[in-house]
């Protein structure tokens, strides 16, 4: 499990540095899937307003608004039709490959347990709101949508009556219903959105918003696609007829083919059984997580850097506890700690130029103690030789560093564990000419904020900082992620090249250390970007609705079953003798008894002589007083045929009670339909 | 002799900054009298780094406290920490390279420091809290 979620990784590692390289490290759209997913929300949200204004609900009326705002003004309403199709499409392959991705990264387990679970739900509304979307259009996709569903949602007995009587001809069919469908569209995404604000509780400075020119470009890729190749509607819906072949959204609406193939309470369980297994993941894991940050209260005056820094919120400050006079003291939330050490490099006390008293600082991680960082940074420095010895910093989860006879690699869970004053010893005590933090890929701290915090407090931009005197053009950083060795290496190398032997003095100015950010983008990289979105936006318009789907053979028609009926009370009213009457509780005395349970009805269908179905339909409701309900649908070859229908509701032992016996010729793509009403006088065949 | 004496004026008047005041001159005198004492210099360097520790910290808390107060000197008063930081390192650094450090050229920069600190920025901060405390007093009264 772990070795195939390594390889996984491994591959959105090279994919990740490709797209980098076409991008660039603030622009690349893997970093920030999620912030995308919030981008296309709004971009659904707003075109979703415009086409709301324009649609009407109503059987035929559904069908025509959407046609009218499609074409009359396609420049308008049909481009927002689009963009409101294409980053639907967008928005599950954005979800699906953050949820992915968070697996293939293993961020996802302990405290990550919540936005895990949250971001399942988000997703779960993703595809109520796609599919109530095709839903509404009502021509023949929904049509297929809104039969395949019901029927699929009939199979939980929780409903009375099937929904899926509601599309077995038009007569059936309200347009209140599309009322219905229209509040469900708006509701669903409503609810989507706290999730999503739910989803992003728990993490400080969550990114909601992506590069600026990332999400002009996504626009205009978007709004380019909805040129090119406009989302229109398919055939009008004819309840009468069964939609045969069918361009199926295959983001959307991947698992009908298998609702066709393997029926309703098979993939019920399917998704149940995968549901479970997927929300269950958090708590799957072979290895012990890392022991939580602790607090050393002697150490601890409450000054609160640490809580400005967790990435996680996992830190408050609480009144103080052990009667020192302090205010507050800090105390770690065990269940949002992630072990990362970014609030160890926050704080003050962390300063390892102390030797009297034991260095301990105010929080610290069990297992990454800063008493064994410096013995290591002192021991390991000793071994260093030559004029440019540098220190590096090492980072777990991005690009390893390798050793060299004057150099050597200390390993941390995060850039941001490091206090600033270690790169100050390093060089003060000169136990080496250059310190170098390397962490993740850059724009992409595994930890969320190690490599910006880190950034910063180099900069003196942020506390702790680093002090002003201390050289910056002996202290190196480097983003790299883990399969971009070369670059990480490329880092490393020309850091240490460029340091000047001899004086630890203060020469360069105080962002002498900062790489210098590109001001534009190389004709190859905008090529590369057009390049990628025009993939994407041929993935997204081809596979909205091919390849398509055959729903029935050309020379198949459908022979719908269907009714709902009360079969016959099991035992006569009796009327009750006054000693009866006077046995029953006064509130409860009535002059006649009269049993309310109903025989199940019997109903037996015959093609051809041939018998297709046999069924027995218990009442509904708990005192098996209510009506039964059967709704059976079959699939037979067209041409002429002799249909026999034969219902038993009195629970006779031989004969029936109601029979009808019809010669039709049934079209291809027909959908026949057997109805009972015994206040009509029985079946009715049309 | 100590090198500086805790003296009432000092206070801001917040426990928990008073105590860390205190806790800074114990330690800085400490420095002092080991600064008399000769083969000193890695004992100087051992408490110049609990001094780095302790004023880091302090630091850290009174800005805190400064900016959940509103403190409108707030920047100019955390300049001077970072300063004083800042000169604390350099410090450290001639403790470690250069020859034996002189000790009452080094008590008397560390005197001045701290002297100038509390009797300017501290006491600054000391009189705003008294000012603001007597506004809330008004404000609770009324």
């Amino acid at each position: 499990m772990s070795r195939l979620r390594k390889g996984v990784r491994a591959l959105f590692e090279r994919t990740e540095n490709g797209i980098e390289r076409v991008f660039g490290p603030s622009w690349n759209p893997m970093r920030q899937l999620g912030a995308l997913g919030w981008l296309l929300f709004w971009i659904i949200t707003a075109s979703g307003l415009y086409l709301y204004i324009f649609f009407d609900t109503g059987i035929d009326q559904a069908y025509q608004s959407v046609q009218a705002l499609t074409h009359e003004q396609w420049w308008a309403g049909g481009i927002m039709r689009s963009v409101h199709r294409y980053a639907s499409d967008a928005l599950v392959v954005v979800a699906l490959v953050h949820l992915v991705r968070e697996i293939a990264f293993d961020r996802f387990h302990g405290p990550q347990w919540f936005a895990w679970i949250t971001g399942l739900l988000v997703l779960g509304f993703v595809y109520v709101c796609g599919i109530t979307g095709y839903w509404m259009v009502w021509d023949q996709l929904a049509q297929y949508v809104a039969v395949t569903t019901s029927e699929w949602l009939d199979r939980v007995p929780v409903f009375a009556k099937p929904i899926a009587r509601n599309f077995l001809a038009d007569e059936y069919l309200s347009g209140r219903f599309f009322t219905l469908m229209a509040y469900v569209h708006i509701a669903a995404p409503l609810l989507m959105l706290l999730f999503m604000w739910i989803h992003i509780a728990r993490y400080a400075e969550a990114r909601v918003t992506t590069a600026r020119g990332l999400a002009w470009t996504a626009v205009g890729a978007l709004l380019s696609v909805s040129l090119l190749r406009p989302a229109v509607s398919q055939a009008p819906a004819d309840l009468d007829r069964v939609p045969t072949e069918i361009g199926l959204d295959w983001f959307y609406l991947p698992l009908y083919p298998l609702l066709d193939r393997w029926g309703g309470t098979t993939v019920w369980f399917i998704v149940l059984a995968v549901g479970i297994v997927v929300a269950l993941l958090p708590w799957i894991r072979g290895t012990k997580p890392a022991p939580v940050a602790v607090i050393h209260l002697d150490n601890c005056n409450g000054c609160g850097r640490c809580v400005d820094d967790c990435p996680f919120g996992a830190i408050t400050l609480v009144p103080r506890s052990d009667g020192a006079p302090f205010a507050q003291q800090a105390e770690v939330n065990s269940d949002r700690c992630v072990s990362c050490g970014i609030c160890v490099g926050a704080c003050p006390t962390a300063t390892p130029f102390r030797q009297a008293s034991a260095l301990t600082p105010g929080i610290e991680l069990p297992d990454e103690s800063l008493m064994r960082l410096r013995d290591e940074v002192t021991t390991r420095a000793a071994t260093l030789a030559g004029q440019q010895r540098v220190l590096v910093f090492a980072c777990r989860h991005g690009a390893p560093v390798a050793d060299s006879a004057s150099l050597c690699a200390i390993d941390v869970p995060c850039v941001g564990m490091v206090p600033p004053p270690f790169l100050d010893f390093v060089l003060a005590r000169k136990l080496a000419e250059g310190v170098m933090l390397a962490g993740c890929r850059e724009c992409d701290c595994y930890h969320r904020l190690g490599d910006r915090w880190s950034e910063e407090r180099i900069a003196a931009t942020r506390d702790p900082r680093l002090r002003e005197r201390v050289a910056r053009e002996r202290v190196g950083v480097s983003w790299a992620g883990l399969k971009q060795i070369a670059a990480r290496s490329a880092d490393v190398e020309k850091f240490q090249t460029g340091l000047f032997p001899g004086s630890h003095a203060r020469r360069g100015r105080l962002n002498a250390w900062r790489r210098v950010p590109e001001r534009s983008a190389p004709w190859w990289r905008i090529l590369g970007q057009i390049v990628v979105y025009a993939f994407a936006g041929v993935a997204l318009a081809y596979c909205s609705v091919a390849p398509h789907h055959q729903t029935l053979g050309p020379d198949q028609a459908v022979i719908s079953l269907s009714f709902s009926h009360a079969g016959r009370l099991k035992q006569p009213c009796k009327p009750l003798s006054p000693d009866e009457m006077a046995r029953l509780p006064p509130n409860m005395r009535r002059p006649r008894n009269c049993p309310r349970e109903r025989w199940p009805i019997e109903v037996e269908l015959f093609v051809n002589a041939e018998r297709v179905y046999a069924g027995t339909h218990s009442p509904a409701g708990l005192w098996d007083d209510g009506p039964s309900t059967v709704y059976e649908r079959f699939r037979v070859p067209a041409g002429p045929k002799t249909l026999t229908v034969k219902l038993r509701n009195s629970g006779r032992q031989e004969g029936f009670d109601f029979m009808r016996t019809a010669a039709i010729v049934l079209e291809p793509n027909q959908n026949l339909v057997i109805d009972f009403r015994a206040e009509a006088g029985g079946f009715s065949v049309r | 002799m100590k090198l500086l004496e805790w003296q009432d004026k000092f206070s801001v008047g917040v426990p928990e900054v008073d105590h860390e005041h205190r806790e800074l001159i114990r330690l800085i005198n400490s420095l002092h009298e080991s600064l008399a004492q000769p083969q000193s210099a890695e004992r100087i360097r051992s408490a110049l780094g609990e001094i780095h520790a302790g004023i880091s910290a302090h630091f850290a808390l009174e800005e805190k406290n400064m900016q959940s107060w509103r403190y409108p000197d707030y920047a100019d008063h955390k300049r001077d920490h970072e300063s004083l930081l800042d000169e604390l390192g350099d410090l450290m650094d001639a403790s470690e390279h250069e020859a034996p450090v002189d000790p009452h050229a080094f008590g008397a920069k560390l005197n001045a420091w701290f002297e100038t600190h509390f009797q300017t920025h501290d006491a600054r901060l000391h009189s705003y809290l008294e000012k603001t405390r007597a506004v809330d007093q008004v404000r609770n009264e009324t």
